[in-house]
């Protein structure tokens, strides 16, 4: 590709927080310029940019992969080449894979793997998003022993076991063993106990569904707990997939009391709620479940305001026989690399309920402030950029997924907006 | 109640292809039921108990989840009408051997099935298979016969058909029971039954109390009949009903108590201390039946706990008990559900 400008397209910086129109130089795919006119440089080609968004690449802060251990449900390939068909230029992996991502030996196979086939299977791609791992807390993620921590740190982008942790006391050991190892902790507050055998967020809807609730306290309640330990131990924590209203306040206050935490939601608990529950559909059987309307309410003003931080897909692929169950025996969890954007774009920008600024940096510069990372503007030489057409529309299903698994509430059902462009 | 009325005489041809929930049911629709179960309780009673109304129609018994009672009774229903039925059997069935449930269902369907009776243990398996009926373009009918504990919807229409048959035999219809009061006893939290209960009972004007212990009685169930977010019903039905944590206000001059089983698994999860306890404070005894109408009757869906919920001594008065005639009844209320969703396609 050569030099190529790209005329009055619509512009998003997230670090800037600047919505503009202006042309944009690019030089092998690279931003040379951004600038309100740009005259096209000798043998330089044009393209009209109406219509079409471009904007830093996005960030997804957890999804899984199904490889290794779960080849069936997704490769490393096809999870990849969803991430940027979904416009993700960097995806962070939880551990809880089989076998675990809970010792180097494992992350160093997994980057042999793809560095293999990107002389196979992978050259085709014409990018790849980067790849980077959550380390495990506890070994294979089974919330008993302390995996060895300092030596894990190196190889990884943080530590969270992309489950509960119960363990209290562990909890707190892990806290205080961490402070020295500067990597950020992810946890998720839910207590299994207290969601017993429930399915659905409690409330009204569950109760006329039919579906056994989960309460707000199993949520609320080990956040609390966790919060009181952060206030001894002062250890960054990002708390992910914060899925009530409750939950919100609870964040809210920690923060406004100075605990040096960050949090996320996901893309689903911002679009979808408990009246969706209907259809029993069991790709919308999640873990923590979908809120009720006032929780999806409460998390869509909590993105507005910067209470949540970020917005992450929690990527979960599972096979059309494993997900063609009831919705109670639905293993929890939905794909989503490639419709969180335009779904999102679609519901929440369009709708008028989030700018296109707040979306973008919940997407993409938020989740790298929630892993300590550097932002770096668009345009700058690490910096990477997505080109996004909200109003072309494509159909949901297995001939335009790249996903391996089809397991989404959206599958069959015709889409406004996708990524055209990767840089 | 003139709107009520209203809404029963602009009452259409019956175009309902599958009943999985009393949610959406419309006050004409019980009638269109009641009044087809009376003409088949008729026909019950007669010497030949076989009418040809779905003769060569296939009526396939889907019971993911064991039962005798209701199993066994669609099974007469659709015999008394001439179908021909099949029953799967979760014990032989292939889905340990990784079939899927629309796979089972897709099988019974090649077979020829017209109308697939569907039990699960899990709410919203009837309205998958339908979901999957209807995309096929199968013409299928599905009859939710229990879903976990969504809804029971046969159940509540036998017992909706057992309380106005008792109070106009000839002419058993919604509007008897307005002004009555029904209370429900019991394990409402787990009960499919109570909330088909709910949609149907309410559905005529009665008032209708819950009583429970609060483990067993979210107080979330106050807004069960209401539309998610505004205060009235989303169906211009003026539905009544009330939640108690105490027996006596929804005994108190009850027209009709019903009450629910209650699992012994109740107390391991830490919702009832104890049956004992259970007994001492929501038991239905006799002397407990002195608060109500002098005329009371009592109902339950069975297969009951005697000495739990309910005593033996009442279960067995044949003045008090309706318990027999709901069995019975079902038979009738079954048979008019196969009939309407089969009159389609016959």
């Amino acid at each position: 590709m050569a030099i190529e400008v790209l005329q009055q397209v619509r512009v998003i910086d997230a670090v800037a927080g600047t919505d503009r129109t202006a042309d944009v130089l690019l030089d092998d795919g690279m931003i040379q310029a951004i600038e309100s006119q740009i005259t096209p440089p000798e043998g330089s080609q044009t393209r009209s940019g109406q219509g079409l968004i471009l904007g830093p690449g996005l960030v997804d802060l957890y999804s899984r992969s199904g490889e290794p251990g779960h080849e069936e449900r997704e490769t490393l390939d096809s999870f990849m080449a969803a991430a940027i068909a979904g416009g993700f230029t960097q995806v962070n992996v939880l551990p809880n894979t089989t076998p675990a991502i809970d010792n180097p030996a494992t992350i160093s196979w997994i980057r042999e793997q793809v560095q293999a086939r990107l002389l196979s299977s992978l050259s085709a791609m014409p990018t790849l998003p980067r790849l980077q791992f959550w380390g495990a807390l506890t070994l294979e993620t089974a919330g008993q022993q302390m995996v060895e921590l300092g030596d894990l740190a190196p190889h990884v982008v943080g530590f969270a076991d992309g489950k509960a942790i119960t363990n209290l006391a562990m909890l707190r050991r892990m806290l205080e063993y961490l402070q020295p190892l500067q990597k950020p902790l992810m946890l998720w507050a839910y207590d299994p106990s207290l969601a017993g055998h429930g399915i659905a967020r409690e409330g009204v809807n569950a109760l006329k569904f039919g579906l056994p609730g989960i309460a707000v306290m199993a949520e609320s309640a080990p956040l609390a707990a966790i919060l009181e330990l952060l206030q001894e131990i002062p250890v960054p924590v990002h708390f992910m997939r914060i899925s009530t209203a409750r939950g919100v306040e609870l964040v809210q206050t920690a923060k406004a009391q100075g605990l040096p935490i960050t949090a996320s939601t996901t893309w689903l608990h911002l679009l979808l709620d408990t009246n969706d529950l209907g259809t029993y559909d069991p790709n919308l059987r999640l873990s923590p479940p979908l809120g009720n309307p006032s929780d999806r309410h409460a998390l869509i003003q909590a993105v507005k305001s910067g209470i949540i931080d970020a917005i992450a897909v929690d990527h979960q692929a599972y096979t059309y026989e494993e997900k063609t169950v009831a919705f109670g025996e639905a293993p929890t969890g939905a794909i989503g690399l490639e419709l969180a954007f335009p779904t999102l774009w679609h519901h929440l920008v369009e709708a008028g309920q989030l700018t296109a600024v707040e979306l973008w940096r919940a997407l993409s510069s938020q989740p790298l402030a929630c892993l300590g990372k550097p932002n770096s503007a668009l345009g700058t030489e690490t910096s990477r950029w997505i080109l996004f057409q909200p109003d072309y529309a494509w159909a949901v299903n297995g001939q335009t997924l790249k996903s391996r698994s089809l397991n989404t509430h959206y599958l069959n059902q015709t889409l406004q907006g996708r990524v055209v462009q990767v840089g | 109640m003139d709107r009520l009325k209203d809404l029963i005489d602009m009452s259409p041809a019956w175009n309902r292809r599958h009943v999985l929930s009393l949610s959406d049911f419309a006050p004409w629709e019980y009638n269109t039921v009641l009044q087809t179960a009376n003409s088949f309780r008729e026909v019950l009673s007669r010497r030949t108990k076989k009418v040809p109304t779905l003769q060569g129609q296939v009526v396939t018994n889907l019971f993911f989840e064991p039962s005798t009672r209701t199993r066994s009774s669609f099974e007469l229903a659709a015999k008394r009408l001439s179908a021909d039925t099949l029953n799967f059997a979760p014990g032989s069935s292939s889905l340990t051997k990784g079939e899927t449930i629309l796979d089972t269902a897709k099988t019974y369907l090649a077979m020829g099935t017209d109308l697939m009776v569907i039990r699960h243990k899990e709410a919203g398996v009837p309205h998958a298979i339908a979901a999957e009926m209807d995309r096929l373009n199968s013409g299928v009918g599905v009859l939710n016969a229990g879903d976990g504990q969504h809804e029971h919807p046969s159940q509540a229409l036998l017992d909706l058909f057992t309380i106005c048959a008792l109070l106009d035999p000839a002419n058993p219809r919604l509007e008897l029971l307005q002004g009555k009061k029904i209370a429900i006893v019991g394990d409402i939290l787990h009960s499919r039954v109570a909330r088909s209960n709910l949609w149907s009972l309410t559905a005529s004007g009665a008032e209708v109390h819950l009583a429970a212990p609060p483990t067993l009685l979210p107080k979330q169930f106050a807004d069960y009949v209401k539309a998610s977010d505004t205060e009235a019903s989303s169906d211009g039905i003026d539905r009544k009903l009330f939640i108690h944590w105490e027996l006596e206000p929804a005994l108190q001059a009850a027209d009709f108590v019903m009450t629910l089983r209650l699992q012994k698994e109740r107390m391991t999860s830490h919702l009832l201390p104890s049956l004992r306890e259970y007994y001492q404070h929501f038991g239905i005894t006799r002397e407990r039946l002195q608060q109500c109408q002098p005329h009371v009757k009592v109902m339950h869906p069975g297969p009951t706990n005697r000495g739990v919920e309910i005593t033996s001594d009442i279960m067995d008065d044949p003045d008090m008990s309706l318990i027999a005639e709901q069995v019975t009844n079902g038979v009738a209320v079954r048979m008019a559900l196969l009939y309407l969703m089969g009159g389609g396609k016959a």
